[in-house]
């Protein structure tokens, strides 16, 4: 069967590929209900028959996973609805509004974030927050998180924005509706689905964003899952169950908002990409 | 109409929020990174101007000239190993037509993660004595191999989980490119008797070449910000083996105080990846004439 041999040389090929990519998860997921490195070495592949799963309430409580997990979600989920909001209203202001030499020269200036690479600016970023005294506090991710996503967020906010036919805000306007009104009323609900997609690109920057995480913050109690992670990995070496229950931790809600969102993702970091 | 749209106070308000920190953490940054780099500052003290003197150290230090080369070394990795593998499987899930779908969704997924747990991840999978991959050679009798602490291996190790991590994403932009050439063109060629390869080296990649030039500026600008999993995997080490320029900006900036010497790394990494992307840009990018179909 020749016909059916070449159809199936590609699958094979691609299964291979998938299998290098999840196998790794797989392995964490079943050392991670293993008892001891120990039975991990003794049974590296197979699947935890006696599974302990107590390593994760362990990790949760004692190894204060919990703490970088919320310091994660809210941080994240803060600065990427932050930086969603000032970009819809820049875009608003720069596609909608009758300003087109400034808004045009706004664009531009934003467009040179694009080109600068981030960790160009890590030293001097570093300096500001300490200048700003608030080194070791939230606001010192929080607010470079936010900067960080001007530039993409403006541009694929402002490419949707400006797809809106001009005829539904005239008809607002004529109705009396401010333009902050129709801003928050008209022009907003419309750019949900960018919106949806920006919120998203900038909410998993933050989640995985480590080189400012790591040297803005030196309290514990303060410290996000990629870093927490980090000091979790050096404090328990030793266990490598232990370990891999905060691998799952920190791997797990980005799994979950992918499998529901992975189109939306894709789309709108190609886009990003494409742009770049 | 123009009252409610040309209101400069409304404007004003509407833009000042994103402009304001995009200026504050942004340009200025951008700034000063240009004026710190050539002086002799800790950060505390009065900056001293000292011209090109953090340059001239910089490429007098040994482990500053190895980070470079280590860039370079992520730099030819991902364009002349990555780049044939991430065309070959865009073509080949392109090709399928039962589990695309699947294939798109897997393939993409370690590119969501953090690169610092992927680098934990991987660090266990390279763990000596229970380790995934010495436990799969130990199958064939190998004995283990200390991969991340040992010269020859350390590098390799990086940019093995460096191209797990990223070649999905690349994948999906190619494979995006590819799915958008329109259809007659193939099945056109396929009526004339062409072989799946043929069409394949024929007529779709000279079709995606643009999109294959935009994934080669995107590693090499990627290569050239490669920091967190050289920082999670190893540090640079052993012996700075595997150390990168932003790494070593890193360790000299926050951890040795040397800013103005650190800053001046920065202005070196940014000139770097402007020359390579220029210079990619006019040897190769600028040949393509434009394509049209």
């Amino acid at each position: 069967m020749p016909a059916a041999l070449k159809k199936g040389i590609p699958h094979l090929l691609l299964i291979a590929y998938v299998v290098a990519v999840l196998y790794p998860f797989v392995f964490v997921v079943f050392s991670s209900l293993k008892e001891s490195n120990q039975a991990i070495a003794e049974n590296p592949w197979g699947f935890p028959f006696e599974m302990k799963f107590e390593n994760y309430v362990n990790a949760w409580v004692n190894a204060k996973i919990s703490v970088y997990f919320w310091n994660s979600l809210y941080l994240s989920t803060t600065a990427a609805v932050s930086g969603v909001l000032i970009a819809a209203a820049m875009a608003f202001a720069i596609t909608r509004m009758r300003f087109g030499r400034s808004s045009k020269l706004l664009t531009q200036f934003v467009l040179i974030g694009m080109l600068i690479p981030g960790n160009a600016l890590f030293i001097s970023q570093y300096l500001l927050v300490r200048d700003l005294h608030i080194l070791n506090t939230h606001w010192a991710l929080f607010l470079p998180y936010v900067a960080g996503a001007v530039p993409m967020s403006v541009l694929l906010i402002a490419a949707f924005m400006r797809a809106i036919p001009g005829e539904l805000e005239e008809a607002a306007v004529m109705d009396g509706l401010s333009s902050a009104g129709l801003f928050a009323r008209i022009v907003l609900p419309l750019t949900v689905p960018a919106l949806v997609t920006v919120f998203i690109i900038n909410f998993l920057g933050n989640w995985n964003e480590f080189l400012l995480a790591n040297f803005f913050l030196n309290k514990d109690s303060l410290r996000t899952l990629p870093t927490g992670m980090v000091g979790f990995r050096d404090t328990f070496q030793t266990n490598y169950a232990q370990m891999c229950t905060g691998i799952v931790y920190s791997v797990v809600p980005v799994l979950i908002i992918y499998a529901f969102l992975q189109e939306k993702i894709i789309e709108g970091l190609t886009a990003g990409g494409v742009k770049g | 109409m123009d009252k409610t749209l040309k209101n400069p106070l409304t404007y004003l308000l509407f833009v000042l929020p994103a402009i304001a920190l995009y200026v504050l953490f942004f340009i200025y940054p951008m700034l000063t990174t240009f004026y710190y780099g050539f002086t002799d500052w800790d950060g505390l003290n009065p900056a001293k101007f000292n011209g090109f003197d953090n340059f001239a150290k910089a490429f007098k230090d040994d482990l500053f000239v190895h980070a470079i080369r280590n860039n370079m070394i992520f730099i030819l990795a991902s364009v002349l190993i990555q780049v044939p593998l991430i065309i070959f499987f865009a073509l080949m899930i392109s090709g399928v037509k039962r589990l695309q779908r699947f294939y798109k969704t897997t393939v993409f997924m370690p590119s969501i993660l953090s690169t610092s747990v992927i680098g934990i991840l991987w660090g266990f999978i390279y763990e000596p004595d229970i380790g995934l991959l010495n436990q799969f050679l130990g199958l064939f009798g190998i004995e283990p191999i200390y991969w991340l602490a040992e010269r020859q291996t350390a590098m390799i190790a990086v940019l093995i989980t460096n191209a797990w991590q990223w070649m999905g994403f690349y994948i999906i932009l190619v494979l995006a490119a590819i799915l958008a050439l329109p259809k007659e063109l193939n099945e056109a060629a396929a009526i004339d008797g062409a072989t799946g390869i043929q069409r394949a080296f024929n007529i779709t990649v000279p079709l995606i070449r643009p999109i294959i030039s935009v994934v080669i500026m995107l590693s090499i600008a990627g290569a050239m910000r490669v920091v967190d999993i050289v920082l999670v995997m190893t540090n640079g080490g052993p012996a700075g083996e595997t150390e990168v320029m932003a790494s070593y900006m890193v360790s000299h900036a926050i951890q040795s105080g040397q800013y103005g010497f650190g800053t001046s790394i920065a202005i070196l990494i940014f000139l770097f990846a402007l020359v390579l992307t220029a210079l990619y840009q006019l040897l190769f990018a600028r040949k393509q004439e434009r394509i049209e179909y």
